[in-house]
């Protein structure tokens, strides 16, 4: 049976940018007034993005949500600037304006009987599940988090993260925060002791942290999600552009996802 | 919501309330943020294409954005024709009285038999034939051999009675010459044009940007190559032209329409903007009582 999260109706609209704040260098973390994304948007969800003219830059880019707070009609962004389009959204000001197109795609699947999850996060790949790990913890769920970087300084939100977690594990290129090597090591001694310690493993961020929960998930037998990232033409599902290949053929990440399966997913190295 | 200036338009035996319609796969009836009576203010629907047999599609990436406009390789993945009419037909039924079916194959043959199978649906008005596909005998596309054009065209018509728009490719070196081709073989009606065959590189990785290493260009970038088109066919073909590329707002369609064209289609701005086709509907309006026009046809082709 195919599990998919009820959606919700996107709507295009205008939002406000609230905050901007540099986190780290070349890292932001931006947020927005947008009441009528906020209210309905759910963790692992996405929203399509400009603050410029069509004929600057011509399309929307996709972000996840990283903090919905739907009481304050406010979400907010983490990014790292790539390209053209972060790079203006980097220099934000509150009071500017953005055009949106949210919220998409389907969210993470939480199951009703799960008691424990783990979030397996490399990098800024953390800034999807921390909506998740939330609602996860606001129902009373427990939450076993392994987060990884290639060094301590791009560790993002790890004390938030740490706060509703069980236990937080670290693994760091440079071994400047935890142990060198791959967090998913944590992860296989914690189902090696107890198999049954974890019912669902989500994860974002890195393709070979994925591949390495796939082989613990071949023999632990965890459900497994990961959100994946493509480049989007539209974001609504139109434009075909964003194809993942899964065991079913192309889907799109917009549409179909961004979160999948992880078992369905082909992840090439 | 009633017009404030009258936009009809007659393309030949085809009627539009207003000559503004999405560029076909750009839009797609089951993933669209318009509401129903949105929807139904546009001048036409236009489908992606549709196949006889499911289509995959190519392989990732598939788009790449460029200055002014983007690069894409999707390679035109349809469901097929079954699909189609269960799943598409009858939502493209409740947004819209016209609907266009842009249409695609590997041979003449599979483009035959698709317009003989929409023939019998009485629900659409157009087929638009997408020309920019590589055919199975050569691998070239259909749309760059004026002889394979004009005979696939010309079959193509023999196996429907409903109005056939000819996409044109603006991959040639004169296409005023594939214009006269399309219209002699029977075409109603031709669009100009699909996009520009382009291609970009990772320099750090040194590979293409696109899956298909090459795709299409379209957006800002090649509007002026498309206002010169039309405005070239125009005074030479009796049949009327659907202008498409580039149009991101009123003005860039005002711009097609006094080139030439008697319809515009709106395509990847719809993606940044999805209301961009009602804008400019609303936009052409306005230009028409501010140059008091009584009519659309007053500024069609003045140039």
């Amino acid at each position: 049976m195919t599990m998919t999260s009820k959606r919700n109706t996107p709507i295009f609209t205008n939002g406000i940018v609230a905050e901007h704040v540099l986190l780290k260098n070349g890292y932001y973390k931006t947020v927005f007034i947008a009441p009528q994304v906020a209210q309905t948007a759910k963790p692992g969800q996405f929203v399509m993005l400009s603050k410029w003219n069509i004929k600057e830059l011509f399309l929307k880019r996709p972000f996840s949500f990283y903090e919905i707070e739907p009481e304050t009609g406010r979400f907010s962004l983490l990014y790292k600037k790539v390209g053209k389009g972060t790079a203006v959204l980097s220099e934000s000001k509150p009071g500017e304006q953005v055009e949106l197109i949210g919220p998409l795609g389907n969210g993470f699947i939480l199951p009703e009987k799960v008691k424990n999850i783990a979030v397996v996060a490399r990098g800024i790949g953390v800034a999807p599940l921390l909506p998740l790990i939330r609602k996860v913890k606001s129902e009373n769920r427990g939450i076993y988090s392994f987060l990884s970087a290639s060094s301590k300084e791009l560790l993002f939100a790890n004390e938030l993260v740490e706060a509703v977690s069980l236990n937080t594990y670290y693994t760091t290129d440079d071994g400047s925060k935890g142990l060198p090597g791959n967090v998913t090591m944590f992860l296989e001694d914690l189902l090696r002791e107890d198999p049954e310690a974890i019912d669902v493993v989500y994860t974002c961020g890195s393709k070979r942290l994925a591949r390495h929960i796939g082989e613990l998930q071949q023999r632990y037998h965890f459900q497994a999600y990961i959100s994946l990232e493509e480049r989007m033409g539209c974001g609504i599902g139109a434009c075909k552009g964003c194809v993942v290949e899964t065991s079913h053929g192309y889907q799109r990440v917009c549409k179909e996802g961004p979160v999948f399966r992880l078992e369905e997913v082909v992840l090439n190295a | 919501m009633p017009e404030k200036f009258d936009l009809k338009i007659k393309l030949g035996s085809l009627s539009l309330k207003n000559p503004v319609m999405p560029a076909s796969g750009t839009f797609d009836i089951r993933d669209t943020i318009l509401n129903k009576s949105q929807l139904n203010r546009l001048g036409a629907v236009v489908t992606k294409s549709i196949s006889l047999e499911k289509r995959t599609g190519n392989p990732g990436p598939r788009i790449w954005e460029t200055e002014c406009g983007m690069l894409n390789a999707v390679g035109i993945p349809s469901k097929g024709w079954e699909e189609f009419q269960e799943k598409e037909l009858p939502l493209l039924k409740e947004a819209n009285d016209t609907i266009i079916v842009s249409m695609v194959g590997r041979t003449e043959e599979d483009f035959c038999h698709l317009a003989g199978k929409l023939d019998e649906i009485d629900a659409i008005s157009a087929l638009e034939i997408n020309l920019s596909c590589p055919n199975l005998n050569d691998g070239l596309h259909f749309g760059i051999n004026k002889k394979i054009m004009a005979e696939l065209i010309y079959h193509i018509k023999q196996n429907t009675q409903k109005t056939v728009i000819a996409k044109l490719s603006p991959n040639v070196s004169d296409i005023t010459e594939m214009a006269q081709a399309a219209e002699q073989a029977g075409a109603d009606i031709i669009t100009i044009a699909n996009t520009l065959v382009g291609m970009a590189i990772d320099i750090e990785q040194q590979k293409p940007r696109l899956g298909n290493k090459v795709g299409g260009l379209s957006g800002p970038a090649i509007r002026p190559i498309v206002v010169r088109m039309v405005w070239e066919t125009s005074k030479v073909v009796k049949i009327p032209i659907i202008g498409v590329g580039g149009i991101t707002c009123t003005e860039d369609a005002l711009e097609i329409l006094l080139a030439g064209a008697s319809a515009v289609q709106i395509g990847a701005a719809n993606f940044s903007n999805p209301l961009i086709m009602l804008d400019i509907i609303n936009g052409i309006g306005d230009y028409l009582a501010r140059k008091k026009c009584s009519s659309l046809r007053d500024i069609i082709g003045v140039v």
